[in-house]
């Protein structure tokens, strides 16, 4: 059979009164059918007449096949059972006698339950988590555990079709997410076919294969809970205000940036969701229990909530992944799930290891030492920081073995600059600020742009460039600021700033950045983006080489993972002022080409721990004009 | 633990019942010793008057006593069902005085038409009564939801029955005022054999249907929307139900007139020494709690003031009323 449920053009109400009209639904086994609606939208008597309670005022409703009117009361009670708002009457009755009584459509004249039938009863029980309710006094039992043995008790009528009113009110957050847990497992363990109304559009993304939205005495929407708790959608169905369900109504990161006009949306990085999936496997390890969803405060003070994946627990470990949501930037590892098994170890503190599809360091130079799995420090310490959290949470002294995994990692890999950088096996758990900002390029650069005319506007003509914080970082240590000269954050848009620049009339500018993105000008790319265009080591080799550096020199700088490593290496050789001078001259030529003849145009590359290694002839008389015209 | 309590508390009633049986036997106006009145059952006492006593007033009596009271008390724990009220009974909803009222007509009717009212006719026409009772319950219960209002309005028709019944009475011929005054305040007095033996069937067969119908009534405990669920015909049980509990009710009002409170209090007293609701438990249960709660009651009546007899009435409402204020009580906080 696979429509257990089927309403065809079902009008229900009370007397002549429609309330709902012309509803269809069908439900198939295994399957859960939310239904949702504002308030005296009819959601209950829609249940009602589904569950027999109340008969339709036209159209049909057939329960496996037959019509239900027709059905006797015997059968129906065995293939459906409803779950209604009305609270039993329970005097004196234990919970395991109210279960029980849903064993009423099998038993025989008298109503006496067999062996058989209390086994049922117990293994309901069992089946919502309550056996050890079983002989407490129904009346005295809290809201939470009287939800889940009335659950117990529509089991217990072993029904094919389940119809619950409203199952989760009264409960609180926790018992409102276990008891869809519960349902979850049951429509997925026991084909039960499962409808329900809520009122909780935060539980709809959570369960439910098609959801029903009923309006204004009809059925508004039927669809996938995608496209039903879209919020757009239901401020509509509820009649609010536009934005108001914006906020916080879903888990995804709802955190934007606005370029061009257009509002694009944040993500959060791969350590992010490692340090979240660690905090989850972390939580049913110590705590006991899968949280419906994990979050942490990023390094940049947004706060992340995501639903956990591929859950798995042991005795002494558990395991969950989360998936990485890259928000609006595209990104080779947006969408790749990012798996954290958290055990039990020997030793004290919380060691971090890489798992498959984790890239290992090979090469000196990174954030991590050579032969350590490919997890940079920040997102390091965001889990160490979640997971000693949950340690706290749960008076755990002992120690603790994560280890992170991507299962697709290793393919992922391959689109990433990884095999460059001597990053081998995986991708890269990182991130500093553990969320991705999209910034489209048009965006970015017209940001810059933006920026340079007001500064013009305020009649400066000099002007500093750099791509980023560390250039800015090397501007306010180097006291470059107090020279009366505005700098400009460029990213890696240099020839676009530079052009912007020139044409409105600056006549100096210095360009201030770390030699790893600057080098690049050498070459003559004026967009440093690594997504663009490298040549970092091929220029270093180059000019080390026109310098009379050896071939050994040459093919290990080619094999050096960063711009730091290489002038380790040329500091070694001896080669680092010669090699440096001929790039100065090569980047002077770039940018001069590039400026034309209004603009003076100079470039100071410096290394890991602001020192200064390179610096174009221009930029020197720049420094030298600007120092002499502040005195 | 539940079974051996269940057991316990049968056995408890059962010892209760026996011991007051034996009592209303010996006890009376004249008393009697226990070999005496043995001698009488088994048939060998040559006292022709201790005989007569035993045999022809006692024995009779006792056996009505017993069996109406228990009638009565499963009536009480049928409408508390119904209602799912706890202080629903047949008196306290004013079926037992609808009963009590249209009796009274009937035998007045009778008597002035110069013929007997037979024992089938008390009863259909207690039925009649009671039925008529039941139906304004019925109407006011569908509007008025509250458990106390519902009393009140039963009361209230009581009081009603009650005043019609005195003003036909006081109409009546006088040979017959005394016999149908005593009646109408509710006695066990002069109950014959030829009552026993139509009642005895009657409350029988009442019994075994009720019985038959534990199943749905522990499903209609939880309520309607429940019930319905399990697949109980709510229409059909309940017309069953309310057919039964008047029927029960009548029968007890046309032999030994209204009694009041056993219908609240004994099912209440048997919930609370079972600590169960259980309809296959509560029905006998609640029969041989009312046998012997009535028995007791009957003791005290007849011995008290001895010769004087008390109506029986004044003896339940001395142990029942307070049963009724104590539920009303422990109810407070839950609803009403």
């Amino acid at each position: 059979m696979d429509e257990r449920l089927k309403a065809n053009r079902l009008t229900v109400g009370y007397g002549r009164r429609a309330v709902v009209s012309g509803a269809d639904l069908t439900l198939r086994p295994g399957e859960i059918c939310l239904l949702i609606g504002p308030n005296g939208s009819g959601k209950s008597t829609l249940l009602r007449t589904i569950a027999g309670q109340l008969a339709p005022l036209a159209g049909t409703v057939l329960l496996l096949g037959k019509d239900m009117r027709e059905m006797p009361a015997g059968d129906a009670a065995k293939a459906l059972s409803y779950l209604p708002t009305d609270r039993p009457s329970a005097d004196l009755m234990t919970c395991r006698e109210i279960v029980a009584t849903g064993r009423y459509p099998y038993t025989g004249r008298m109503g006496v339950l067999s062996d058989a039938d209390w086994d049922v009863v117990d293994r309901a029980l069992r089946e919502v988590q309550a056996e050890e309710l079983g002989d407490e006094r129904f009346d005295a039992v809290s809201d939470g555990q009287r939800q889940r043995v009335l659950l117990a008790r529509a089991l217990c009528q072993e029904p094919e079709v389940l119809v619950l009113d409203e199952p989760t009110s009264f409960l609180d957050i926790r018992y409102k997410l276990e008891l869809v847990e519960t349902l979850k497992r049951l429509a997925r363990e026991q084909d039960l076919a499962i409808v329900m109304s809520l009122h909780e559009l935060d539980l709809i993304r959570r369960c439910g294969d098609q959801v029903v939205c009923l309006k204004d005495g009809a059925v508004d929407r039927i669809g996938t809970r995608e496209s039903c708790g879209d919020p757009a959608y239901l401020e509509r169905l509820y009649g609010l205000p536009a934005g108001s369900l914006e906020e916080g109504s879903r888990p995804e990161l709802r955190h934007y940036v606005r370029s061009e006009g257009k509002r694009l949306r944040c993500g959060f990085t791969t350590g992010t969701c490692a340090a979240l999936a660690a905090s989850g496997a972390a939580k049913r390890l110590l705590l006991g229990f899968w949280p419906e969803t994990v979050s942490l405060t990023t390094p940049k003070g947004l706060r992340v909530e995501v639903p956990l994946e591929e859950k798995e627990a042991g005795d002494k470990c558990a395991r969950c992944g989360v998936r990485k949501d890259a928000g609006d930037d595209v990104d080779c590892t947006a969408g790749a799930l990012i798996l954290a098994q958290v055990e039990l170890s020997e030793g004290a503190g919380i060691q971090i290891c890489g798992g498959e599809g984790v890239g290992r360091v090979t090469r000196p130079g990174l954030d991590q030492k050579v032969g350590e799995a490919a997890i940079n420090s920040v997102p390091r310490r965001m889990i160490r920081e979640a997971v000693e959290e949950i340690c706290r949470a749960a008076d755990y002294v002992g120690g603790l073995r994560v280890t992170v995994s991507v299962p697709e990692g290793e393919k992922l890999a391959e689109k990433t600059f990884n095999p460059e950088l001597g990053i081998v096996g995986g991708i890269s758990i990182l991130g500093t600020s553990g969320i991705v900002e999209p910034m489209s390029r048009q965006a970015l650069v017209d940001t810059i742009c933006l920026e340079l005319r007001q500064r013009f506007a305020e009649g400066n003509d000099k002007l500093i460039l750099t791509p980023g914080n560390y250039g800015m970082d090397y501007i306010r240590a180097e006291k470059l600021c107090e020279l009366g000269v505005p700098a400009v954050k460029c990213s890696n848009f240099i020839g676009e700033a530079l052009d912007e620049a020139v044409s409105l009339g600056y006549r100096q500018v210095l360009l201030v950045g770390h030699i790893g993105k600057l080098v690049k000008l050498a070459g003559g790319i004026m967009n440093t983006h690594s997504r663009q265009a490298d040549c970092r080591r091929e220029l270093m080799t180059a000019h080390a080489a026109l310098c009379g550096g050896s071939p050994t020199l040459c093919r290990d700088l080619m094999g050096c993972a960063t711009t730091d490593a290489c002038l380790e290496l040329l500091r070694e050789g001896g080669l680092m002022e010669p090699v440096m001078k001929s790039l100065a001259e090569a980047i002077g030529k770039t940018l001069t080409r590039r400026a034309g003849e209004n603009c003076r145009i100079g470039a100071i590359l410096f290394s890991g721990g602001n020192v200064r290694v390179c610096m174009t002839r221009e930029a020197e008389e720049l420094m030298k004009d600007w120092t002499d015209g502040r005195k | 633990m539940d079974k051996r309590r269940t057991a316990a508390a049968f056995f408890l009633l059962a010892a209760a019942l026996l011991i007051l049986l034996a009592l209303n036997l010996n006890l009376g106006s004249i008393r009697l010793s226990p070999g005496e009145v043995w001698r009488v059952l088994t048939g060998h006492s040559t006292d022709l008057s201790a005989a007569g006593i035993v045999r022809t007033i006692r024995l009779p009596r006792l056996i009505a006593a017993a069996v109406l009271g228990g009638a009565l008390a499963v009536s009480g724990f049928l409408l508390q069902t119904f209602f799912g009220n706890p202080i629903a009974g047949p008196f306290v909803l004013g079926i037992s005085s609808g009963a009590k009222l249209m009796v009274a007509l009937s035998m007045i009717l009778s008597l002035s038409g110069g013929f007997l009212l037979s024992s089938a006719g008390m009863i259909l026409s207690a039925f009649l009564g009671a039925m008529a009772s039941m139906g304004l319950i019925l109407l006011i219960s569908g509007r008025a939801k509250s458990m106390a209002v519902l009393v009140i309005c039963g009361i209230m028709i009581g009081y009603i029955c009650s005043a019609v019944t005195d003003f036909a009475v006081t109409f009546a011929d006088d040979s017959n005022i005394v016999n149908l005054h005593n009646w109408s305040r509710g006695s066990f007095s002069g109950m014959s054999w030829e009552s026993v033996r139509v009642l005895v069937p009657v409350t029988a067969v009442c019994l075994i249907l009720t019985f038959l119908l534990s199943k749905p009534m522990g499903a209609y405990q939880l309520g309607e929307v429940y019930a319905r669920n399990m697949g109980v015909d709510l229409r059909r049980f309940r017309v069953e139900l309310i057919l039964l509990s008047s029927l029960l009710s009548a029968c007890v009002t046309a032999f030994a007139g209204p009694i009041s409170f056993v219908g609240v209090a004994v099912p209440h007293l048997m919930r609370r020494l079972f600590r169960s609701r259980q309809p296959l438990k509560m029905i006998p249960a609640c029969f041989l709690g009312g046998a012997a709660f009535c028995l007791l009651c009957d003791l005290l009546a007849r011995t008290v003031f001895a010769p004087s007899e008390l109506s029986i009435s004044t003896v339940t409402a001395v142990f029942g009323a307070p049963v009724v204020i104590w539920v009303m009580l422990s109810r407070r906080k839950e609803r009403v």
